[in-house]
């Protein structure tokens, strides 16, 4: 080989890979600059509003003076709908998930149903927010008028449905869990189907072997070898949930008082900071701060739980 | 592949004619597909009873998928199927309506890997024994101890039974997930490779332990290391590209094999 021409090679490799070692650091920083900027102000701005009171009062009326009232009714809701989603949305997610990885692993159902998972996972939080709102808010309150502008609405038993359907129907912390808990199913559904697939098909076969059913071998070996996995994908839905606002727009609403009623419209945290934050009155912006900081907290504290989760089970196979 | 004939004298050594012995397992005519591939062509081949026949053959002959097919745990995946017939005591265990409960309580399993489950030593052992028979504790830790003293590896973990079994080393994992095949009281029990994730220490121990566990059970074993087959196997098929060319007593395939494609394996010609 001609000795000039691996030299220039050479050195066009080494600008090569110095450019690109340039390119992909400066969007590292770029990225992490911009992280810490958001953090560092959420944590210099939210601690000036932390106070007990947070903890313990209402939200406060617009203007009131600073330091009165806080965000119990707010973060009582937020708890109870991230709760509710999770408990609605993690046994579906994981059973779905099962079906995945042991079920129809090898069939072309599998893998539709992971591609639909997939979309799921990611359709804008506000589209799923919809979607709830049409169906247990929207269409119930379609029905009714449409009964109610009839002559079918003087039959008794209709009337009695309309009226029916339009009490259920309205902003509630129901229709808010719901909305949050088409953002956990997704996670919960994807990871549970790779956390079962990752263990080893031996094990399987190892339990299968021993004349044990297919139900228990799942239930009883691989939920076991894979419960860490899946516990992080449970919370790393979690962590999704607490500081999705759009979907609570339209379903959960927002409320200024105490409601611990599932059936009522629901104060939570994120709407609350979009309220408050958006307002001109300087109590509000910052309460709007405070609860930024906690929801940023809360996020923080699950995913190093989830993530410590995985590190263990991570050690315990090595 | 000089030591071959070396290593021969252990299995001489063990004394009684290897030929007298009645059929435990009698394969017939049997095929397997994996969809449209015939990955097994019509092997005949007779196991018998207390004794240890061993699979050689080069990467990708089926015998795996030979062994794999004595308890039908090739029946989980779809698109793998098999014909003709493996007779068990008198009973065709292909058959449809043959019950798998019963083919796995009888043939045991022991994989490549060793893949303890997630559960404690003594509940892995445990953990088979309570989907046959509902016994007390103490009958339990009865058979448990038992299962452990015939995989030998009770000595080395009584002192931490309710331990995870995930903790022991590569060798023990292996010797409790024999312990746990055993404890079902099979007749028979499949080795797959059982030695190849294991260093040289931990597989003498598990040969030795073979040797050991034929007085009771009759065993099958499919092998990489050809002087393994050697060492601890009364008898020895090889298998080349899913048929069985040649099957007999392991002392004669390896000193007077009466195929050449035989002699060419076992003399590292190829494979």
């Amino acid at each position: 080989m001609d000795h000039a021409v691996s030299e220039r090679l050479f050195l066009r490799r080494r600008i090569t890979n110095w450019l690109a070692l340039v390119l992909s650091g400066g969007a590292a920083i770029i990225g992490l600059f911009f992280l810490s900027w958001i953090l560092f102000t959420t944590l210099s701005k939210g601690i000036d509003g932390l106070s007990l009171a947070m903890f313990t009062e209402m939200t406060p009326p617009p203007g009131a003076p600073i330091g009165e009232g806080g965000l119990l009714n707010a973060i009582f809701g937020s708890i109870v709908m991230c709760t509710l989603a999770v408990m609605m949305a993690a046994p579906v997610g994981i059973a779905a998930g099962t079906f995945l990885a042991e079920y129809a692993n090898f069939r072309k159902i599998g893998s539709v149903i992971r591609f639909v998972n997939d979309i799921l996972l990611s359709a804008p939080s506000i589209v799923l927010g919809l979607f709830v709102y049409m169906v247990l808010i929207g269409a119930p309150r379609q029905v009714a008028t449409v009964i109610q502008n009839s002559d079918a609405g003087q039959n008794n038993w209709l009337a009695g449905l309309a009226n029916w359907l339009i009490d259920i129907s309205g902003f509630s912390g129901f229709a808010g869990a719901v909305a949050l808990g088409f953002i956990v199913l997704p996670v919960v559904v994807r990871t549970t189907d790779e956390m079962l697939r990752l263990v080893p098909t031996q094990m399987r076969e190892a339990a299968l072997s021993l004349g044990i059913p297919q139900w228990k071998v799942t239930t009883q070996v691989l939920y076991r070898a894979a419960m860490s996995g899946i516990l992080t994908g449970v919370m790393l839905g979690l962590a999704r949930i607490s500081g999705e606002t759009a979907p609570l727009l339209f379903t959960a609403f927002n409320n200024s008082f105490w409601n611990a009623d599932l059936g009522e419209p629901m104060a939570n945290l994120p709407v609350t900071v979009y309220q408050f934050a958006m307002s001109p009155f300087e109590n509000w912006q910052l309460l709007a701060w405070a609860g930024a900081f906690l929801i940023t907290c809360f996020v923080l504290l699950v995913s190093v739980l989830a993530r410590s989760l995985l590190l263990r089970k991570k050690m315990s196979h090595d | 592949m000089t030591n071959v004939s070396i290593s021969l004298q252990t299995t001489l050594a063990a004394g009684e004619p290897a030929a007298a012995a009645p059929a435990k397992m009698v394969a017939k005519n049997l095929n397997f597909y994996y969809g449209d591939f015939r990955a097994l062509i019509d092997i005949n081949l007779t196991v018998p009873e207390h004794r240890v026949t061993a699979l050689i053959g080069p990467s990708g002959c089926g015998k795996s998928t030979l062994l794999r097919i004595f308890n039908k745990i090739y029946a989980v995946y779809p698109n793998q199927r098999a014909e003709g017939e493996i007779i068990l005591d008198g009973a065709n265990l292909l058959d449809p309506k043959y019950p798998l409960n019963r083919l796995r309580s009888k043939v045991g399993m022991v994989f490549q890997k060793p893949v303890p489950f997630p559960m404690s030593i003594y509940d892995n052992v445990a953990y088979g024994i309570s989907h046959y028979e509902k016994l007390g504790r103490a009958d339990m830790e009865v058979r448990v101890e038992q299962a452990l003293r015939q995989g030998a590896l009770w000595d080395e973990v009584k002192d931490k039974l309710k331990q995870s079994a995930l903790g022991l080393s590569g060798g023990q994992q292996q010797r409790l997930c024999i312990a746990r095949a055993v404890a079902l009281k099979p007749e028979v029990i499949l080795f797959d490779e059982p030695t190849s994730a294991l260093d040289p220490i931990a597989t003498g121990k598990i040969e030795q332990l073979i040797a050991e566990l034929k007085q009771e059970f009759t065993i099958l074993i499919v092998t990489h290391n050809m002087q393994q087959a050697a060492r601890c196997s009364d008898f020895t098929a090889f298998m080349y590209l899913g048929e069985l060319v040649e099957h007999g007593v392991t002392q004669q395939i390896f000193t007077k094999p009466s195929k050449q494609q035989t002699e060419d394996y076992i003399t590292g010609r190829f494979g």
